[in-house]
């Protein structure tokens, strides 16, 4: 029974689910209620996947905490953090129906998160710095290529590219809007048709990566 | 050993110290180089100003990013909000980021002066968080309620003005999808190819390769790219703000990349001639 409601129930909604969403998409999409009632389960789904990955991470730091594994002080930071942010979000919400209505809870967002959200993508500035010397050689034709290219558009993305030479931006833009468009639009045909493979597969039960963690057939 | 490979076998400290000595000259002296309009910003600033905007229509603002994306996506942005709301068109804000409501108060605070003017459900309305990834925009073209049953504050949409009679697709006449990964793709799947509904994108730079090749077919009707977007839109709307002053540290930052090249290079070169 256990192998019928993990295969069979499974491939059998996946393939009725995925009939009725081509079939509304195509013949009746501003007029089909049945489809419209589906995707508000996704959503619904999808809202409730998201308190299982909540309480997925906190058995997972929990465990690492308990076990003492490898770093398992950044788990007992998360926990407490979690607890903190949760706590403090829930009083807010109970106190006034917004969790933001909280003194710590602001705080924390305002005065922790936000600085250390605002510095975590610039700060890759500093390795790509280093890493353009380390690892951006010419060691063949094709390599000198891409970085002529890239060193083009670098200086054509920079104001001060057009100040040195405005050749910079003339030849950059051509690499942006000329150079690369072909490649990423076959990229983007390409990856569709994979798509359209691909969802051929799940629905003829050939691809099963994500039917009960199985394989490949 | 070589003063090529000296170069070569660097500590990579001494790049990070290199680039933050230059990164601080524009900050103590700013430099301020003229700046051009790219086509797909000018397409952009004129699918949200003049005659493309009329008094009333109801766009979409969708905050695809969070926090480590605000230097890059919220001054276009601020711009488009500025732009919308000076056409007397009505915006509803909405977001698939944990961090929409920090954002939506950032917003506030920039455009804090147009916002002044606007009357809370009537001229903007803040939906917040949304999950659910692509379903949940293709929902959101047919029943928004189904969505959002309420805004962020609690308020159900039918005691909302603004939202009285919007409900679905045909109500909206544009969205702006501002992100750092795919929401811009799934208003595209889900509201442009199917209903021709205007959208356009205000993405981080890396989106630019992507996103370009659908302005380009028209299917976006026109693109910010990063930080030098939002620097050429508040160009265009003649407000200087955060996009520009970040244009001279920019300018820095890429020029250092580029010189570290041209040396890495140099290296390599020299080190082939002695070899042959």
């Amino acid at each position: 029974m256990s192998q019928v409601l993990k295969r069979e129930v499974v491939y059998a909604v996946t393939g009725l689910v995925t009939v009725l969403m081509f079939v509304e998409y195509f013949f009746f999409a501003e007029t089909w209620s049945l489809a419209e009632t589906i995707r508000t389960w996704a959503v619904i789904v999808y809202n409730i996947s998201l308190g299982l990955g909540a309480i997925q991470l906190l058995r997972q730091h929990t465990l690492n905490l308990q076990r003492k594994r490898t770093n398992y002080g950044y788990s007992a930071v998360v926990l407490a953090f979690f607890a903190i942010m949760f706590l403090t979000g829930m009083m807010g919400y109970l106190a006034t129906g917004q969790q933001t209505d909280n003194g710590i809870y602001n705080w924390l967002f305002v005065n922790v998160y936000t600085p250390l959200g605002a510095t975590l993508y610039p700060i890759t500035g500093f390795y790509i710095f280093s890493a353009a010397y380390r690892a951006f050689r010419a060691r063949n034709i094709d390599a000198a290529l891409m970085l002529i290219a890239g060193c083009f558009v670098i200086l054509s993305n920079a104001p001060v590219g057009e100040a040195i030479w405005p050749g910079f931006a003339t030849i950059g833009e051509w690499f942006k809007f000329t150079g690369q468009i072909p490649g990423m639009r076959t990229f983007a045909m390409v990856g569709a048709l994979g798509m359209i493979a691909y969802g051929f597969r799940a629905l003829l039960g050939k691809e099963k990566g994500f039917y009960a963690g199985g394989g490949d057939e | 050993m070589s003063f090529t490979e000296r170069l070569a076998n660097m500590d990579r400290r001494v790049f990070y110290w290199i680039l933050f000595v230059a990164l601080m000259v524009p900050f103590l002296s700013p430099i301020g180089f003229p700046l051009s309009i790219a086509p797909n910003t000018q397409d952009l600033y004129d699918g949200v100003t003049g005659d493309s905007v009329a008094p009333g229509d109801i766009w979409i603002i969708n905050f695809g990013y969070g926090v480590s994306a605000w230097s890059e996506c919220a001054p276009g942005v601020t711009v488009v909000t500025k732009a919308l709301f000076r056409e007397d068109a009505r915006i509803i804000f909405m977001g698939p980021h944990y961090d929409v409501e920090l954002t939506m108060n950032k917003l506030l605070e920039d455009a804090g002066a147009d916002f002044a003017g606007k009357v809370y459900g009537e001229d903007y309305v803040f939906l917040g968080y949304i999950t659910g990834g692509e379903s949940a925009i293709t929902q959101l073209a047919g029943d928004m309620r189904s969505v959002y049953p309420q805004d962020h504050h609690g308020t159900d949409l039918d005691d909302i003005p603004m939202m009285a009679d919007t409900n679905e697709w045909q109500d909206i006449s544009g969205v702006l999808s501002s992100d750092t990964g795919d929401w811009g793709s799934y208003f595209l799947r889900q509201w442009q190819v199917p209903y021709d509904v205007p959208l356009a994108q205000i993405g981080i730079s890396m989106l630019g390769s992507t996103g370009i090749p659908y302005w380009l077919a028209g299917n976006y009707f026109g693109m910010s790219v990063g930080s030098r977007g939002g620097a050429e839109l508040e160009k265009l709307i003649g407000e200087l703000g955060e996009a520009t002053t970040a244009m001279d540290s920019i300018s820095v930052s890429h020029l250092m990349i580029v010189i570290a090249v041209i040396m890495a290079n140099i290296g390599v070169i020299t080190d082939r001639g002695r070899e042959s």
